[in-house]
């Protein structure tokens, strides 16, 4: 355990969860069930060592909840990685699949290791150790894992392989993240930016705003920004204004075209990380301006889909008077006394973990196709990827709009309750 | 033809009519000598009356020889004063003498009255005279032997004699000397007449006859009997005591040793020239190879010579040298040398150091430990003196008085010196010879390589220093050679130029007269296209200064890999990335998760554009979607990313038009034995030349290329500190034992100190992001690499943050240096990152990394000054003040009475340390390539800095400016400026619109011209030297941007006296 008083995740995920608790008036068995992972797994992995040496790992796995189905975490292959952070993240996982309304539980798990003194070989050997410490207490039917920081569709295959051959029989729906033709699911590219613009329509339409009538800023100029504003754009939006990072300068910049950005023009100028290549921009008539002027804009929306704690105390008083709706495509880009800010003001927030959720309702979809073996077409996975994050939104915005809750209380709110509402149904509380 | 021409037409058929007569003569002679049935006296008279009609008057001419005492062909004629003569010469005895005679005067040609040809053709016959002498002599010799043979029949006992007979009537000197060291032999086993024999032989038996031999008086000198040696005593002597078969044997030995001191003799003459060498190599090449039948000291006595001649006089380099380089592989490198006629040159330090490692590759493998098949491309070599030819030749005698101008004016003239330079021709026997070098490469590009002699005396430390030049040596025979000629003239210049004249100042070598050798050596590569390019190049180190993990050691190496030149791999690119690896572990990567690998991979590569005949940086996406697989050894480069993995290119599936394609050389390390290989090469040249080395290599795709080898250089601040012993415990920081590099970092103004423990203890996510932002800030605001960060387990933590910083390589970029703190919590010690997450970025921008181990035994950490110190976080950002107890700022010379931290780093020993020190008070025994590139003294570069900076407030009218006040800061204030640093200037400014474009203009035009001065100065380009920050007064009210530096709490802005008026009130009063 963590020094007393010091930052731990685990508590700071329990804070959250009493809160929201103690809006919806959960009981105590609820709350005693929810507030700590139904099972914990610790567990040791040897793993001889390119030198002939032999090494002790420690691996973790977390099933916070499996109430509504499999449970469903990605593992984290970190030095630093500790128990605490395993459960707050598992915990997480569980709301999160709750609020997209898909039929998978919350897990986590990971090992404490740093691949960057690691050989292929050694992760190859952790990854299957892994997976024979908990052959039993994983699969399609009970906990799905999926690649998380420093894990990768090798991981993910290294570790179906080991499962595979453990049990004898193929079984592709149990882990997600497979490269396609592997057991992978297309479409996982757009999934997150698609959600978050089908969430921003469905709340576009509730504030009866018509989408060709607003502008937005985004910062970043990531996979998720990109297909985000390509979608923007198909429903008539206009993006005027992008920020993104210039690995030369070792800063950000803001990319501002009052008359609207050419998203094909600027992917032609921005290289694989999607870094904008600033003096080729200016070229094409964009202004350039520092990175953190994405949030002065004048403008409808503002979609940060960049990195957490972007929307500060510090600069939440630049948001714009226009400004009507804030879409998180990014995890976290507010922070807390931002949010607050942002809360009061009156602008609508569609909260990352509702926003971002095309990424797990993908995987869900991969786990899907892998269990009937048989996988969709793109526009398959996307026309249903619309159909789950539409309903996800609106069950979300109909309760916050009933009960006068902040759309990221209301979020919270719908993701806790249906999950104990599944333990009651299954009559465990 | 008695008439003399006086036409030139008419003259050219009669020089002909000339060359046809002499051709005419000779195989009238030739006629002669073969016939078998005359005698010599018959020769001699068929020879003398063929001479006659080859002269231009056959009617007056008369031919005769003399050859031992009696004349042949005198008859009839008297001897004239018109005579032409050569003697006959039979194994370097004078035998005889062929002579021509003119009966009357004729009119004076080149030589009295004969051509030039008419002489040579005199000494033709004479020399063909002794060489039929000779042969009819040894004949005569070989039919006695026959003869003496069948005479003894299978007498081996007495089969010697003849042999030594023929010696004895052939060549007198040798037998002399055989005789004296059989004699010897005969004495050293015991032969007490042998010894007789010798008087001055100490094996005489009374060494020392009079006692003196031990003191200090001359010894005296005894004449050696060679009347005895000449007499048939000695081998009478040997035949009694030796074999028959051993006599043979010794005598053939010592014949052989005879002429290797021949060889030896012309090798020790310093008056012997390179071309001299070069024939007698050949000679003695002729017919012996190497080694066989020598005693393995003449062997290595030989080798000692001409490495001393030939390559370098560096004893290190000798003395490993002989053991690898033989006498015929200087007969291959003499015959691509470029020399000078009378060249006593070498070849200088980079060229010996190639031919050494090729060498030791080839002859030094262990079969348990392969090196591969290592080439080394195809290289011409320019003697170090065609360097002083050329300026003679040219008449450049004044640029060597360059060296002792002032360095503003060495600079100022070196354009000048390189237009005059490659303006020059050159002596024609070096511009014939690099013509026939041509020749010899062909169309292929070639890279011209300077290799000075100063580079064997330092070591590396001139790398870098004198110009490498790409040919794409397309065209025609001419073009190609202009280009080659204007090449080595501009490589020459170098020699010239600022830099490398600074360089030697400083180390007091100017007086040192430099001599440059030039390598001429073949690109490696293949064509594809328009380009051509090796399939990937790069530069191999013994010792690994920049481990990411803790289980690479120093010894296991590291290599920086780049698809394309070398050029990327060796030179550190701001944007760009070489593939690092390391030999002894291959397996361990400084980049793991694909986006790590994807964003630290290089995206562009150099290649020759034969077209443009230019070197071009190209974007490697757009040079694979044109060529695809055409690329050399495109599988062992490139990785497909797809799905989020990289994958092996199999086969034709992969399409690289479309396929997203990262140079990771995954399967080059992985799949071949490339690595294992180039380890195996590193450790041989590490042990045999006993020094760690760096070398550089190019594979064309089939073949691995030796390109450069070297003693591991320290560039810069990489040398080892030498670690002080007797520091005073309290002015120690801290100190490491664990995974130290090497490294020397002075003048450390500034630290900023996470405490773990507080760290530790922050409640909330916030404030542990709040902390990474605080760094983040403090990064921009501190000097540039004057303060060094240091905090709890791993930087750069994304994610989980808790036991380390969150922070971006943005964050951190100014930092000197990065250290994180591994403090044991209970019986847990945690792991470090080594600075992983931004591993590359730190290497390139040469960030030092260091781990502290607080907890370790016999480690220091001065925690005490870290928290005693005043914490300048709340006055320099008031936002993040509530932070203080984690994050403290100290002002180390307003902590520490004015000292500055200075740590020390030292790979060898495994040990650093943190001092608190004066000021520019340099360690005793600094590291002798630490300092700056340049003569001036450090000091100057701010103090001219600050006197500019004086002088532009001084010249700057406030009133027609709108200026308050003017105020300097940053490196020129603090007196760290170096010579690329810029002036930063913050003006104070009360203005319209057109004031501030005024005041704009103004200091832009200072700005270029100290940007020229300061090139001028130290030969660093920029284009201005001034940063100006205007402040209004509302920056100055709300403290914003720049305007925080005014009255700042540390590191404040000076303020500068303004010109006219004492502030912006003033009226304009300038210039009155």
């Amino acid at each position: 355990m963590a020094a007393k008083g010091s930052f731990n995740a685990f508590e700071m995920a329990r804070t959250q969860f009493d809160k929201i608790a103690d809006v919806i008036q959960l009981d105590q068995a609820a709350r005693d069930l929810l507030r700590s992972p139904m099972r914990e797994y610790h567990f040791s992995i040897p793993v001889r060592m390119d030198d002939g040496t032999h090494k002790v790992f420690q691996g973790f796995r977390c099933q916070h909840n499996d109430a509504r189905g499999p449970a469903k975490g990605g593992i984290r292959f970190h030095p630093q990685e500790t128990i605490d952070t395993v459960r707050a993240l598992s915990m997480w996982m569980t709301w999160k699949c709750a609020v997209a309304d898909i039929p998978l539980g919350g897990g986590k798990g990971g090992v404490i290791c740093d691949p960057h003194h690691l050989s292929m070989r050694e992760q190859e050997a952790i990854c299957r150790g892994w997976v024979r410490q908990l052959a039993r207490d994983i699969g399609p039917t009970r906990d799905v894992p999926a690649p998380d920081v420093m894990t990768n569709a090798q991981h993910m295959l290294w570790m179906l392989d080991e499962f595979e051959t453990i049990h004898g029989a193929k079984s592709p729906g149990l882990i997600t993240g497979k490269p396609v033709g592997m057991g992978g699911s297309l479409g996982r590219a757009q999934a997150t930016g698609y959600g978050v613009i089908y969430t921003l329509r469905e709340a576009l339409k509730e504030l009866n705003l018509r989408a060709e009538q607003t502008t937005a800023s985004v910062q970043g100029f990531g996979n998720v920004a990109q297909y985000a504003i390509q979608l923007y754009h198909q429903l008539g939006g206009r993006v005027v204004c992008v920020s993104s990072w210039d690995q030369e300068d070792q800063t950000s910049y803001a990319f501002l075209r009052k008359s609207g950005v050419d998203l094909q023009e600027l992917l032609a100028i921005t290289d694989r990380f999607g870094g904008i290549d600033k003096k080729k921009a200016a070229a094409k008539g964009y202004e350039v301006l520092p990175g953190d002027q994405w949030i002065d804009q004048d403008v409808e929306i503002l979609m940060p889909c960049a990195l957490e704690n972007q929307i500060s105390a510090d600069n939440v008083g630049r948001i714009g008077p226009r400004v009507k709706i804030i879409a998180e495509g990014a995890n976290g880009p507010t922070a807390p006394e931002a949010d607050a800010v942002i809360h009061k003001r009156g602008i609508f927030v569609i909260p990352d973990f509702l926003a971002n959720a095309g990424g797990v309702t993908c995987s869900y979809f991969e786990q899907v196709q892998s269990n009937m073996n048989y996988y969709w077409e793109m526009d398959e996975v996307l026309g249903k990827l619309d159909v789950k994050m539409t309903s996800a939104y609106l069950a979300v915005s109909e309760l916050a709009r009933k009960q006068k809750l902040y759309m990221r209380d209301s979020a919270y709110v719908v993701a806790i309750n249906r999950v104990a509402q599944a333990c009651r149904d299954r009559g465990w509380i | 033809m008695t008439a003399r021409p006086t036409d030139a037409p008419e003259k050219l058929l009669a020089s002909l009519q000339e060359r046809a007569k002499e051709l005419n003569c000779l195989y009238e002679v030739e006629a002669v000598l073969s016939r078998s049935d005359l005698d010599l006296d018959g020769i001699f008279g068929g020879v003398v009356r063929a001479l006659p009609p080859g002269w231009q008057y056959p009617d007056i001419c008369r031919a005769m020889i003399v050859f031992q005492g009696r004349a042949y062909g005198a008859e009839g004629f008297e001897p004239t004063p018109w005579c032409l003569s050569a003697d006959i010469v039979v194994q370097d005895e004078v035998l005889g003498e062929v002579r021509v005679y003119y009966l009357e005067e004729r009119p004076t040609e080149q030589r009295g009255p004969f051509l030039l040809d008419e002489v040579r053709l005199v000494g033709t016959v004479a020399a063909r005279l002794g060489h039929y002498i000779l042969f009819q002599r040894l004949r005569g010799m070989r039919e006695e032997l026959l003869a003496a043979r069948a005479a003894e029949g299978e007498d081996e006992q007495e089969a010697w004699r003849v042999p030594i007979r023929l010696l004895r009537q052939s060549d007198k000197n040798l037998y002399l000397r055989i005789a004296r060291k059989i004699l010897n032999h005969l004495g050293r086993i015991g032969v007490a007449e042998a010894q007789a024999l010798l008087p001055g032989s100490t094996l005489a038996g009374d060494a020392a006859p009079d006692g003196q031999t031990e003191t200090n008086v001359p010894g005296r000198r005894i004449n050696p009997n060679v009347a005895v040696l000449l007499s048939e005593q000695p081998f009478e002597l040997a035949g009694r005591h030796l074999g028959g078969r051993e006599i043979l044997e010794r005598v053939q030995r010592w014949m052989q040793d005879d002429k290797a001191s021949d060889f030896m003799r012309a090798l020790n003459s310093p008056r012997t020239s390179v071309p001299e060498i070069a024939d007698a190599l050949r000679r003695f090449h002729h017919g012996v190879a190497d080694g066989s039948g020598f005693a393995p000291s003449t062997v290595k006595t030989l080798r000692v010579l001409l490495t001393q001649r030939l390559l370098t006089e560096q004893l290190d380099f000798v003395r490993v040298a002989k053991d690898y380089v033989e006498t015929t592989d200087f007969e291959s490198l003499v015959d691509r040398m470029i020399v000078p006629v009378e060249s006593h040159g070498k070849l200088g330090g980079k060229s010996a150091g190639l031919i050494l490692a090729e060498k030791i590759l080839q002859r030094g493998a262990q079969p348990d430990r392969p090196v591969g098949r290592v080439k080394v491309p195809r290289t011409w070599f320019i003697a170090s003196d065609a360097l002083g030819d050329f300026v003679v030749h040219n008449d450049l005698q004044d640029v060597i008085e360059q060296k002792f101008k002032e360095s503003d004016q060495i600079r100022q003239e070196y354009s000048n010196v390189i237009q005059l330079f490659k303006n020059s021709t050159f002596p024609p026997s070096i511009h014939a010879a690099l013509a026939s070098a041509l020749d010899d490469f062909g169309e292929r590009p070639l890279i011209i390589r300077s290799s000075s002699l100063l580079e064997d005396r330092l070591g590396t430390a001139f790398s870098g220093k004198y110009k490498s030049l790409f040919l794409a040596n397309q065209g025609t025979k001419q073009e190609r050679l202009d280009a080659l000629l204007d090449a080595i003239a501009e490589v020459y210049a170098s020699t010239f130029g600022p830099d490398p004249i600074e360089y030697r100042r400083e180390r007091g070598l100017l007086e040192f007269n430099e001599e440059m050798g030039i390598l001429i050596q073949e690109v490696v590569g293949t064509r594809i296209g328009d380009y051509f390019l090796p399939a990937f190049a790069g530069v191999a180190f013994s010792n690994n200064e920049f481990r990411w993990s803790p289980r690479i050691k120093r010894e296991d190496g590291l290599i920086r890999l780049v698809p394309g030149l070398g050029t990327r791999a060796v030179d550190r690119v701001a944007d760009d990335y070489p593939v690092l690896v390391v030999p002894g572990q291959p397996a361990l990567r400084a980049n793991v998760a694909i986006d790590e690998i994807v964003r630290y991979s290089p995206r562009k590569l150099d290649a020759i554009n034969l077209k443009t005949r230019t070197i071009e940086t190209v974007p490697i996406a757009d040079f694979i979607r044109r060529w695809g697989r055409e690329y050399p050894g495109f599988e062992r480069v490139f990785s497909v990313l797809k799905d989020d993995m990289l994958k092996k290119p199999v086969g034709v599936l992969v399409d690289p038009e479309r396929d997203e394609l990262v140079v990771t050389f995954e399967g080059l390390v992985m799949g071949t034995p490339f690595l294992t290989q180039l380890g195996h090469i590193m450790d041989l040249l590490k042990a045999r030349l006993e020094t760690p080395v760096d070398i550089e290599f190019a594979h064309d795709g089939t073949d691995f290329y030796l390109l450069q080898c070297r003693p591991q250089s320290y560039a810069g601040e990489a040398a080892p500190a030498p670690i002080p012993k007797e520091v005073p415990r309290e002015d120690i920081i801290f100190s490491a034992s664990r995974h130290v590099s090497n490294g020397w970092i002075p003048d450390i103004t500034h630290i900023v100190y996470v405490d773990p423990e507080k760290y530790g203890l922050l409640g909330s996510r916030a404030d542990l992001l709040a902390v990474g932002r605080a760094v983040g800030r403090l990064n921009r605001l501190l000097p540039k690499r004057q303060f060094i960060l240091m905090g709890p387990g791993r930087w750069g933590s994304r994610g989980d943050i808790k036991l380390g910083v969150s922070v971006t390589y943005a964050d951190i970029s100014s930092t000197a240096m990065l250290l994180e703190i591994a403090r044991k919590q209970g019986g847990y010690l945690p792991d470090l990152s080594f600075g992983t997450h931004f591993f590359q970025d730190l290497v390139e921008s040469r960030i030092r990394y260091l781990p502290l181990y607080p907890d370790d035994e016999g480690i220091h950490f001065n925690e005490r000054f870290l928290l005693r110190a005043h914490n300048l976080l709340s006055e320099m950002l008031p936002e993040f003040a509530h932070l203080a107890e984690t994050v403290r700022v100290i002002d180390v010379p307003a902590a520490a009475d004015g000292r500055v931290l200075r740590v020390l780093m030292n790979a060898d020993l495994n040990e650093a340390l943190a001092i608190l020190t004066a000021p520019g008070d340099r360690p005793a025994s600094e590291p002798t390539l630490a300092a700056g590139d340049s003569a001036i003294s450090p000091a100057a570069y701010w103090r001219w800095r600050m006197k500019m900076a004086e002088r532009i407030a001084e010249e700057t009218d406030p009133w027609r400016y709108g200026v308050v006040a003017m105020y300097v800061f940053g490196s020129t204030k603090n007196a760290m400026a170096g010579p690329g640093s810029d002036i930063d200037l913050l003006v104070h400014f009360r203005g319209d619109e057109r004031q501030r474009e005024c005041l704009l203009t103004w200091l832009d035009g200072w700005s270029l011209c100290l940007a020229e001065i300061n090139y001028l100065r130290t030969g660093y380009r920029s284009d201005g030297l001034l940063d100006v920050h205007l402040v209004t007064d509302e920056d100055i009210a709300a403290r914003t941007s720049y305007a925080v530096k005014i009255g700042a709490v540390t590191d404040p802005a000076r303020e500068l006296p303004l010109g006219a008026a004492a502030s912006g009130a003033g009226e304009g009063r300038r210039h009155q």
